[in-house]
């Protein structure tokens, strides 16, 4: 019943209550799911119950997963709460100006302790069942009653909730693993900071949420709308047209230097595709003084990020952080899809702003966002049923073995530019899409931090290093 | 009053008759507007040039946490101005607007209505409850419950609505998307 | 007048008190919680009336002893209670005195 071996041993005498990580297992037969060579993703990865209790194990049970930014919880005892694929996770800003996320489940009989989206200095949680009362650094201070104090089995410093394996931000985002054996976060993420930093650090003033959060539900598979922001654009032209047409009253424009300028960056299936435009997408959130505001920092992004970064913040761009975690470069929009089952999530949107801006700037944004990437705004409304039908047809015996195609782009990798990352020619593309799912056969058929890190996706230095090493 | 951060405090005088009856049919005729997604109509007969449309996100929050369940300036489905409104409206025109093509099938449906006299005896405030039903393609349905708090202006011998608050009873959006106005 | 002041207990030095809540056993009495709050010296029990829990472990908040388990809140000097879970009784405050060898109380209920 216990995988401690302490349990046998003492069996009966006095509860283990220790946190419990699981350990990851091996899939080769989903791995193979994915077809490099032919270019293609099985469809079962989209219906299959099993495969999404392995994805839980295997991906979300070990992976770095995005929990919030740290502005979002300034004070000791400010909190939220979210989800770690199906896990719902309490994050709560300690005493000593640290973070730390636990399971929101009591450690009685498992009730959740918080209940609320989000709350400042709180002083702790208190478990509405029998009142199990936990610190906001998760330790049990008490119970309801007086019935433990005479029972000698009652250890309330061995009790608590159950802290997450490691927690760590990257420029203001808060990310966290099941994971006792997970690399750290900076290793995890390898080279793809250096595409974080667009949004995260073009600004010396850091970065910050604009408070709130949109949550709604699709009745779709996580994997289509995170391989729809690391490499789609293609489908922008297609989708987006009404609300481009609305907008902009002309097309989606990848701007005049398309063929030299835009490329997809791939390191360990996180992935960004960026056209260099400058303000692409900035524009599309209507508000014309947001334009000339990004055009107007140029110059002061490039001194601090070089001359190619400086042009990406506002492009027409988009990226995913594997698993679920994407962004739209100029329009600001961070969001998660968590995962509910094969083919259900729950999408949570937050607009990112720098610190520095003035007012009327972040208000544009967060009314930018709004008024696009929001369950009402006139882009984000044609995604849901893309994706809901692509998942759902699925249902289909007959066809759910019919082949999906991932062949956009085959041959179009470019070792030739200095950046970092698996880099692919052309923002058209699959590639990054191609490399978000061999990464996700990798979490399928590695049980070990070192082959995940050293497989296919991983950057071409590591791919260098680890030659150099055979 | 026109302060669109600023709840309704507690209205007494409820309007005559008449005006009830005439804010009513507005409403109802509005309602029925919406379920024809004839949105360009919508704006032109029954929207105000400066009106303030806003619909924040619902939090769940401690009872005694003072910031309540939702904030102005913070995350919203609607936050707009009469410019911002048309430009969702030019989206629904467009044939390519493939989350309303083949169409939606609508029914705003409309209750609870209260209206009360205030000190601008150009303005009325109007309290109403609504459900909004989307039904699409074969099994596709969405259902939203809510309240809203409107001031409507006169004009002429009618009105148009110049500012209106909607809060939703969900935390999370049970839908993918909000494809109509509320 | 005199009795009375031969019923005082000495709880401790003086220099031992901060702002925090000191907890203080003494022979013969069941735990104490000592704090000072602008040059006033409280003496009260350790045990949290509502569920027993050690209100030392707490802490001082506007004026008040905030229990850490439950959170009840208990007035300094009246021990009257905010906040606290149902059944939750006040708070008793012991007479106290600084005097030059120390901090007493008189430990009666
Ligand atoms: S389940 Fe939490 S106190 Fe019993
Ligand atoms: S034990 Fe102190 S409030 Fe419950
Ligand atoms: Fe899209």
């Amino acid at each position: 019943m216990c995988e401690h071996d302490q349990c046998t041993s003492h069996a009966g005498q006095k509860p283990d209550m220790r946190p419990v990580y699981p350990k990851a297992g091996s899939y080769p037969h989903f791995a193979k799911l994915v077809d490099t060579q032919k270019a293609q993703v099985d469809r079962k990865v989209f219906h299959d119950q099993e495969i999404y209790e392995a994805e839980l194990r295997q991906i979300f049970g070990r992976a770095w997963l995005f929990l919030a930014h740290e502005s979002q919880i300034p004070e000791p005892g400010d909190f939220l709460r979210t989800y770690m694929g199906e896990d719902n996770v309490i994050v709560v800003r300690q005493r000593d100006r640290s973070v730390n996320a636990f399971l929101n489940s009591c450690p009685h009989r498992g009730n959740r302790v918080c209940m609320v989206d989000a709350g400042k200095k709180a002083r702790g949680f208190i478990c509405n069942y029998h009142g199990w009362s936990f610190g906001i650094d998760g330790g049990l201070r008490g119970t309801d009653g007086k019935v433990y104090d005479s029972d000698a089995t009652f250890d309330k410093g061995s009790i608590g909730l159950t802290p997450v394996a490691q927690i760590a931000s990257y420029k203001g985002l808060i990310f966290a693993t099941f994971d006792p054996d997970a690399p750290s976060l900076e290793e995890f993420l390898g080279d793809f900071t250096w595409y974080l930093d667009v949004m995260l650090d073009n600004d010396e003033g850091g970065t910050e949420f604009i408070g709130g959060a949109i949550k709604s539900v699709i009745d779709c598979n996580w994997k289509f709308p995170a391989e729809n922001f690391v490499g789609d654009i293609l489908h922008a032209f297609w989708t987006h047209q009404s609300g481009a047409q609305a907008i902009l009253g002309g097309g989606v424009d990848l701007g005049a230097r398309y063929d030299e300028l835009a490329f997809q960056a791939s390191v360990y299936g996180h992935g960004i595709e960026t056209n260099l435009d400058k303000v692409g997408n900035t524009r599309t959130l209507g508000y014309p003084e947001l334009v000339d505001y990004v055009f107007s920092r140029q110059k002061a992004m490039a001194d601090r990020l070089g001359e190619v970064r400086a042009r990406m913040v506002g492009a027409v761009s988009s990226a995913t952080v594997f698993p679920n975690f994407s962004f739209l470069p100029g329009q600001a929009t961070f969001r998660v899809w968590h995962p509910r089952g094969p083919d259900k999530i729950e999408l949570v949107v937050w607009t990112l702003v720098n610190k520095n801006m003035p007012e009327h700037i972040k208000e544009l944004y967060r009314k930018g966002v709004m008024m696009t990437f929001s369950p009402a705004g006139v882009f984000e409304m044609d995604d849901g049923e893309n994706w809901e039908y692509s998942t759902r047809v699925n249902q289909g015996f007959v066809t759910r073995q019919q082949p999906l195609h991932y062949a956009l782009g085959v041959g179009t990798r470019d070792d030739s530019r200095d950046l970092p990352g698996i880099i692919h020619k052309g923002s058209l593309n699959d590639a990054n899409q191609r490399l978000f799912y061999t990464r996700w056969a990798e979490f399928m058929r590695f049980d070990n931090w070192h082959d995940l890190q050293n497989g296919e996706t991983a950057p071409p230095q590591r791919m260098a290093q680890r030659q150099a090493a055979e | 009053m026109l302060d669109i951060a600023r709840p309704f405090s507690d209205f007494t005088r409820y309007a005559d008759a008449d005006t009830e009856r005439q804010v009513t049919r507005f409403l109802y005729a509005e309602a029925r507007t919406l379920d024809r997604e004839a949105y360009e109509e919508w704006l032109d007969r029954f929207i105000d040039k400066d009106i303030r449309y806003w619909m924040p996100d619902m939090e769940t929050r401690r009872r005694d946490d003072r910031r309540g369940a939702f904030c102005y300036g913070e995350a919203a489905y609607f936050d707009d101005s009469w410019d911002e409104l048309h430009v969702r409206v030019k989206r629904y025109n467009e044939p390519s607007a493939w989350a309303d093509n083949p169409a939606t099938r609508h029914a705003h449906l409309i209750s609870n209505i209260e209206v009360f006299e205030t000190d601008d005896p150009q303005l009325v405030a109007v309290c109403s409850a609504f459900t909004n039903v989307r039904n699409r393609n074969e099994t596709d349905q969405d259902i939203i419950h809510g309240r809203r708090e409107d001031v409507l202006r006169r004009h002429g011998d009618g009105f148009k609505l110049s500012r209106r608050r909607i809060f939703i009873v969900q935390n999370v959006l049970l839908s993918k998307n909000l494809n109509t106005f509320l | 007048m005199m009795a009375d002041a031969l019923d005082m207990v000495r709880i401790c030095d003086l220099s031992e008190i901060g702002e925090e809540i000191l907890k203080v056993s003494l022979e013969g009495h069941k735990p104490l919680g000592v704090t000072c709050l602008d040059g006033i010296y409280y003496v009260f029990p350790d045990t949290c009336p509502h569920a027993n829990e050690s209100l030392s472990k707490g802490w001082i908040e506007d004026g008040r002893v905030v229990c850490p388990v439950h959170f009840a809140e208990f007035e300094l000097g009246n021990g009257a209670v905010h906040n606290g879970p149902s059944g939750c009784a006040r708070l008793t405050f012991y007479e106290c005195e600084a005097r030059i060898d120390g901090l007493y109380a008189r430990l009666t209920s």
